[in-house]
């Protein structure tokens, strides 16, 4: 997922649809994320491209309903219901994602291994 | 007929300090002082040991620290003969005043001398967020060092590597200065040298000037070159915008340059940390230029003699309690802001408790009583302020000598306070540096995120449960305490964090977000002691009684994440709490607002 800055980034994407928990006031997907244009990119531990400073998840809850709808840990969000998670501050991603009136999210992203099953896929052909 | 040598070379050949060749000639005459003249040949032996070991050495490590010994060599030898200078000056001038008029009183008084201290000094530094985040390409290190001046004495701090991941220089040794007046000046310079360049090649100033003299002219050229020199001005007057250092033109290997100084007094004397100014020199083009906030923090003490040591004791009469004629016989010590009287003088070695404790401070006012003709006594009434009162304690030496012993050291006493001024208010403590002594665990001087990024290919953990426990503190029960020792301990973590019977979910206690630094260096005090998970339910203050769990992600640097709870894996209910809006939100702001952050939010 390399990207040059400017440059629209294609890639293979997953659609991940997950419902929120409810409990009470407080609602939660079950994961958290890293990233954003205002984070320092070399730290994060997920991506390839120690520039990329896209939104990555850092951590799946056991059980939680992002687990339970695909998402795994290191995969880069590039969209949440629409918006694009591509160019976007960290709070800005965290925001898009804890909307209280919406109870589904709808995600697409990408990971390394879709990548590589699709292009493996690709040469068998 | 030596004094008349004196005179005659003092009236027609008067040393210029600037002159070096004059300078050094002055003294062959002038060997009189031995103490100094020892000291000196001392730094001169040190230097050439200095200049031999740097033209040897090949490693860039000892070549800095062979260059920086040189430099206070060098800044000690100009130092003793200043100093002697200055003494044989006075010499002079007290024997040309002798013979012109009769000794008048000597009346002034010389305040005491007292010990200061200069510790913990830390200089902050201001990267542009640029240089914060860039991880490419070569890194731009100095090498730093202080070099602080005190009088006659110079010493130099531990020589520091700075680069783009410091945000402090600190120097942590402490320096004392014994002998020092109440109106000395502690000069603090900051040198610098640039620790890429080859050393030969000389920097880029230097270029420059080369360019400059090469077309401007020769003459011209020439001028500006030895202008541009750093390092070329006249080095010897101390407080007087010159540096300490002489030039060293033809030692070889790296050079150090004056970065910053500032000149500290009795007035900035402070028993707490205080953020003094600095004066920068050097400017971006240099390189051995460093991005000074333009401050520097250190703590200045001051324990003058009249605090610490006893001033004046003998045996005195002092009147207790309300009778006129009780006069009880007292031993008496004058040290600090108190006369103590002890019953015998043997009380005071026994560390037996005062009979009677008087305080002498700048509000208290002394009087030597003119008592009738009849009584022989030699009073003296000391009257203090106590809480609005007036109290005054009548004392009475044996003879009017011994009484007028007792004045003259009151009067020193007071003198001193008022030159010593704030350092007489309470002792300072000056610890005195000790041997290093091994620290449990040292982060090395660099940066925490650096050293976490050694958890980068493993699974997370975070310091939530650190958080938590602090938290759990702040309410007074003692609950889940996670110490992380990465990356040794990584699975084992990883799963007992897991495991049901880590019983962290009976917990309820709220995992609040708070700034990592201060818990980390608490951790890491305790040396990662592992894995410990006891934990107990909170009291009810707790904002929300939820079932908590035990946060899990791991961040690669000392991110206090905004939220960031976690959520139990065999729990099948996932509630967690949230800390109140409104600290959360002060949190995460001040969580954000670090540039060194990786922040995680939980959503």
């Amino acid at each position: 997922m390399s990207f040059i800055p400017g440059q629209p980034v294609s890639t293979v994407v997953q659609r991940i649809e997950i419902h929120k928990l409810r409990d009470g006031d407080n609602v939660i997907l079950g994961f958290s994320i890293g990233g954003g244009i205002d984070q320092d990119p070399s730290q994060n531990p997920f991506s390839e491209d120690k520039t990329d400073k896209g939104i990555y998840v850092t951590r799946v809850s056991k059980g939680g309903p992002a687990e339970v709808a695909g998402l795994r840990m290191g995969d880069r969000i590039m969209q949440v219901n629409g918006w694009d998670m591509t160019m976007v501050t960290h709070d800005q991603a965290r925001k898009k994602l804890t909307k209280k009136n919406e109870d589904v999210v709808r995600l697409l992203v990408t990971r390394k291994t879709l990548e590589d099953a699709v292009r493996q896929s690709m040469m068998q052909h | 007929m030596r004094s008349i040598l004196h005179v005659s070379l003092s009236k027609t050949f008067r040393p210029n300090p600037g002159n070096k060749l004059e300078f050094s000639l002055c003294f062959l005459f002038f060997f009189q002082d031995s103490d100094i003249q020892k000291k000196i040949d001392y730094e001169i032996r040190m230097r050439e040991g200095a200049c031999k070991l740097l033209a040897a050495c090949s490693q860039r490590d000892q070549a800095l620290e062979a260059s920086k010994s040189l430099l206070t060599c060098n800044a000690r030898i100009m130092a003793y003969m200043s100093e002697l200078q200055r003494m044989k000056e006075a010499q002079v001038m007290q024997r040309v005043a002798r013979r012109s008029s009769d000794a008048g009183p000597m009346d002034d008084r010389s305040p005491c001398k007292g010990k200061v201290a200069i510790s913990d000094l830390r200089i902050p530094l201001m990267w542009k967020d640029t240089e914060y985040f860039k991880n490419k390409g070569e890194l731009h290190r100095c090498a730093v060092f202080c070099l602080l001046q005190l009088g006659g004495e110079i010493f130099d701090t531990d020589m520091v590597m700075v680069d783009r991941t410091l945000t402090d220089i600190c120097f942590d040794n402490t320096i004392v200065f014994n002998e020092a007046g109440p109106g000395f000046e502690l000069r603090v310079e900051l040198y610098s040298c640039c620790s890429e360049e080859d050393y030969s090649a000389g920097s880029t100033p230097r270029k420059l000037a080369s360019k400059l003299s090469s077309s401007l002219g020769r003459s011209a050229g020439k001028k500006m070159r030895a202008a541009l020199e750093p390092g070329a001005c006249s080095p010897t007057s101390n407080g007087g915008g010159a540096t300490i250092l002489l030039p060293v033109p033809s030692a070889p290997g790296p050079k150090y340059h004056l970065l910053a100084h500032t000149t500290l007094n009795v007035s900035h004397v402070q028993d707490s940390f205080r953020t003094h100014d600095l004066t920068i020199t050097g400017n971006e083009e240099c390189s051995y230029w460093l991005p000074l906030y333009g401050g520097v923090c250190c703590r200045l003490a001051a324990q003058p003699h009249c605090m610490t040591e006893q001033m004046m004791s003998g045996c005195l009469r002092v009147k207790l309690g309300g009778e006129p004629q009780g006069w009880t016989n007292v031993y008496g010590v004058l040290k600090g802001t108190n006369l103590f009287c002890y019953h015998q003088k043997e009380d005071k070695e026994a560390n037996v408790e005062p009979v009677l404790t008087i305080g002498i401070n700048k509000e208290t006012r002394i009087r030597a009583a003119e008592k009738d003709p009849h009584s022989k006594a030699q009073n003296i009434c000391i009257t203090n302020q106590y809480g609005g009162e007036e109290v005054t304690h009548t004392l009475a030496a044996d003879s009017r000598e011994e009484r007028q012993r007792w004045m003259e050291a009151f009067w020193q006493q007071f003198y001193d306070m008022s030159q010593w001024r704030q350092c007489c208010d309470n002792l300072m403590k000056i610890e005195l540096p000790s041997p290093r002594k091994p620290a449990i665990v040292t982060p090395k001087q660099g940066s925490l995120y650096h050293e976490m990024g050694e958890c980068v290919q493993t699974p997370f953990y975070t310091f939530t449960e650190a958080v938590a426990e602090f938290e759990a503190l702040d309410q007074g029960c003692p609950t889940l305490l996670l110490a992380i020792d990465c990356p040794a301990n990584v699975s084992p973590c990883f799963r007992q964090a897991w495991s049901p019977d880590a019983s962290s979910s009976s917990g309820r206690f709220r995992p609040r977000t708070l700034s990592l630094d201060a818990k980390l260096s608490t951790l890491r005090g305790r040396g990662y002691s592992g894995f410990r998970c006891n934990c107990q339910p909170p009291t009810a203050s707790s904002v929300s009684p939820r079932p908590a769990q035990t946060a899990l992600s791991c961040s690669s640097s000392t991110s206090s994440s905004s939220s960031s709870e976690g959520s139990n894996s065999q729990e099948s209910d996932l509630g967690f709490s949230r800390p109140s809006g409104a600290r959360r939100s002060l949190r995460n702001l001040r969580a954000k607002l670090d540039p060194r952050n990786w922040l995680q939010s939980q959503v």
